[in-house]
């Protein structure tokens, strides 16, 4: 268990190169021990390069990486007690269950007694105790995963489980439970647990705090509630939430409100020291309802389809050459094809060069 | 459809076996037969067809002086040189598709890759070319004519095989078990031994399989290097040929002489039909 400190870490794999190409670029972050982090992103974006230099299997090419404090950007992996779970299961599939569970307790001279201890009590939490002693290769794709976890988790002292897309092999059922008896180790054993996914609902549901990446570049870091109604950039806005946030691109018209399509809506935010007149205003389609009284902040659009998902529905309408998406509860009366939508002030982000102002 | 299929399968299985048993079988009954018996028309069952004999076989075993071969010695000498040369390569050949697989070397333009072809290149030189180069390296070291000598050489021959099996072999072997081992704590050189070595016992024994058989066929190097000090098994053989070819000796040298790769083919038979790695990763 540490703090894990990235100070200014960037990392090209052409290094050497005149124009070398940043998998990273220049980031810093501070992981508070026993938090849950996920790191966020689409394929490619550098999650997984952010995951092997914390583990020291790639070597950053600048910065420094701290635990507790401590300087171990030179140190080799096989010395930073740290544990790794890949997206497919590793297994040694030449060794029992037993003893791919005690591998890492075996490799750091463990006694008898205390490897037995810690293994059964991995065993008991994720359901292995009846394989124990059946060799690795027989199990299931999901429990040879669960073995790969065990393996990080087995070390009490580890300074943290860095898991790269770890559920992806795994059935949705199981999936479910899985992230559940994660927590449920974070907080029992207070371990760090980084969690790299592409899936915002895994991300969300996981963890306290989320890292969002795009294209090397760290994004956004904060709580899934933060996230969600203040995205920082419209890529964020557009990637977490489903549907995506509504982005309009438009004017300012005055201190505090923007025109789109021939409409003035008022937001929260102060518009008076923008550089240029083009700007986009983001709403959540969860914030978009139907108007009932209101009097300000009102569209009309044309509904082009609804979708009933279950428990809510999905409204997809045209403001002028805008499409505008709202979610509203299942049971809401969609009147007509003509419908005044309300935009709420307060849930309004504006964009200046796709950053929130 | 279904029976018609059955039927076929089992027809060319049953062909099959005929054609690779067949000939063994010929060898077989060959070994207990006399010059009457091989010469005086065909002849199949014995003890019906023909008397049995052991004379074929005695040869293999009288000494020169009582005018047999004595096979026994250049047997164990073939035994000994295919088995400590085969160890040889695959220890040294497993090393080196290991750094080939996971570490990137460089030097001018020489890369990994061309270090490995280098290795293969080395089996499709014709041997005859070899021939003369050996000749003299293996008199200048004074191994002429030696074990150690044609341990050497056949290390030179059969170590390619085994870099090449391996190398191939390794890079199918996902690094992430590598890279698993170092998270769990090993040092590389643990994670060898103890993750990746485990994991490519099937590769080895392929590998193993490829350097026993060409060991232990070879005539042409144990013929130019070595007179009268050693001898191997095939050049003994090849010593019983006489102006009338003795069919039966020679029959039975070819059965003992296969002898050794059958066991060894059913022994590894078993553990490649096992399929060892399958399900490493995923």
């Amino acid at each position: 268990m540490a703090k894990i400190d990235l100070s200014n870490i960037s990392h090209s794999y052409n290094p050497n190169d005149p124009n070398p190409v940043y998998a990273l670029n220049p980031f810093s972050m501070t992981w508070e021990n026993g938090n849950r982090y996920a790191i966020l992103g689409p394929s490619g974006c550098g999650k997984t390069t952010m995951l092997n230099i914390v583990s020291g299997l790639v070597r950053p090419s600048a910065g420094r990486i701290l635990f507790d404090n401590k300087d171990v950007t030179d140190l080799k992996t096989e010395d930073r007690n740290i544990a790794q779970v890949f997206q497919f299961p590793v297994i040694y599939n030449t060794m029992t269950v037993y003893e791919n569970l005690a591998f890492p307790l075996k490799c750091r001279d463990f006694s008898k007694s205390k490897t037995d201890e810690r293994v059964n009590s991995v065993a008991e939490t994720l359901n292995l105790k009846s394989f124990l002693n059946s060799p690795a290769r027989k199990l299931t794709a999901d429990q040879k995963q669960l073995i790969s976890l065990g393996r990080g988790l087995v070390r009490e002292d580890v300074a943290a489980v860095l898991m790269d897309e770890p559920l992806t092999v795994i059935d949705p059922d199981l999936k479910f439970r899985l992230r559940r008896n994660l927590k449920e180790i974070n907080e029992q054993y207070k371990t760090t647990l980084v969690y790299v996914t592409h899936d915002q609902n895994e991300a969300m549901t996981f963890a306290d705090n989320i890292i969002v990446m795009s294209e090397g570049e760290v994004v956004q870091t904060g709580s899934p509630k933060e996230l969600f109604e203040r995205p920082n950039t419209t890529f964020v806005g557009y990637f977490i939430g489903s549907p995506a946030m509504n982005l309009f691109e438009s004017e300012a018209s005055s201190n505090d409100s923007v025109k789109i399509n021939n409409t003035l809506i008022k937001t929260h935010t102060n518009l008076s020291n923008l550089k240029t007149k083009k700007i986009k205003l983001g709403i959540r389609s969860e914030f978009i309802k139907i108007a009932q009284n209101q009097n300000e902040n009102l569209v009309d659009v044309n509904v082009e389809k609804v979708e009933d998902l279950g428990n809510y529905k999905l409204i997809t309408a045209k403001l002028g050459d805008f499409t505008i998406k709202s979610k509203v509860t299942r049971d809401t009366e969609i009147p007509s094809s003509k419908v005044k939508l309300h935009i709420p002030a307060d849930r309004c982000c504006v964009y200046e060069d796709n950053k929130l102002i | 459809m279904n029976k018609l299929y059955i039927f076929l399968k089992y027809f060319f299985i049953v062909l099959w076996t005929v054609f690779v048993v067949a000939p063994f079988l010929w060898a077989l009954t060959t070994s207990f037969k006399d010059f009457q018996s091989v010469n005086g028309g065909v002849t199949y069952i014995p003890w019906v067809d023909f008397e049995p004999n052991l004379e074929g076989w005695k040869v293999l075993i009288k000494s020169p002086a009582k005018g047999g071969v004595d096979i026994i010695e250049p047997y164990f000498n073939s035994l000994f040189v295919t088995c400590t040369a085969s160890l040889i390569s695959i220890i040294l050949g497993t090393l080196s598709a290991y750094a080939l697989s996971r570490y990137t070397f460089k030097a001018g333009f020489v890369k990994n890759n061309d270090i490995t072809f280098f290795f293969i290149s080395q089996r499709i030189m014709p041997p005859i070319v070899l021939s003369i180069p050996f000749f003299l390296f293996l008199s200048s070291i004074n191994l002429l004519d030696s074990l150690t000598g044609l341990i050497v050489v056949y290390i030179v021959l059969l170590m390619p095989i085994a870099v090449w099996i391996m190398v191939d072999f390794f890079n199918k072997v996902p690094r992430e078990i590598d890279e698993t081992a170092l998270i769990d704590g090993c040092n590389p050189y643990q994670a060898f031994l103890k993750v990746v070595l485990p994991n490519s016992i099937p590769g080895l024994i392929v590998a193993g399989m490829f350097c026993i058989i060409f060991g232990w066929i070879d005539f042409f190097f144990a013929f130019i290097l070595t007179f009268t000090e050693v001898q191997l098994l095939p050049v003994k053989i090849v010593a019983l040929n006489s102006s009338v070819t003795p069919w039966w000796s020679l029959s039975a040298s070819a059965l003992v002489s296969v002898a050794p790769l059958i066991i060894v083919a059913f022994i590894v038979e078993r553990y490649l039909s096992k399929g060892n790695l399958s399900g490493a990763i995923k």
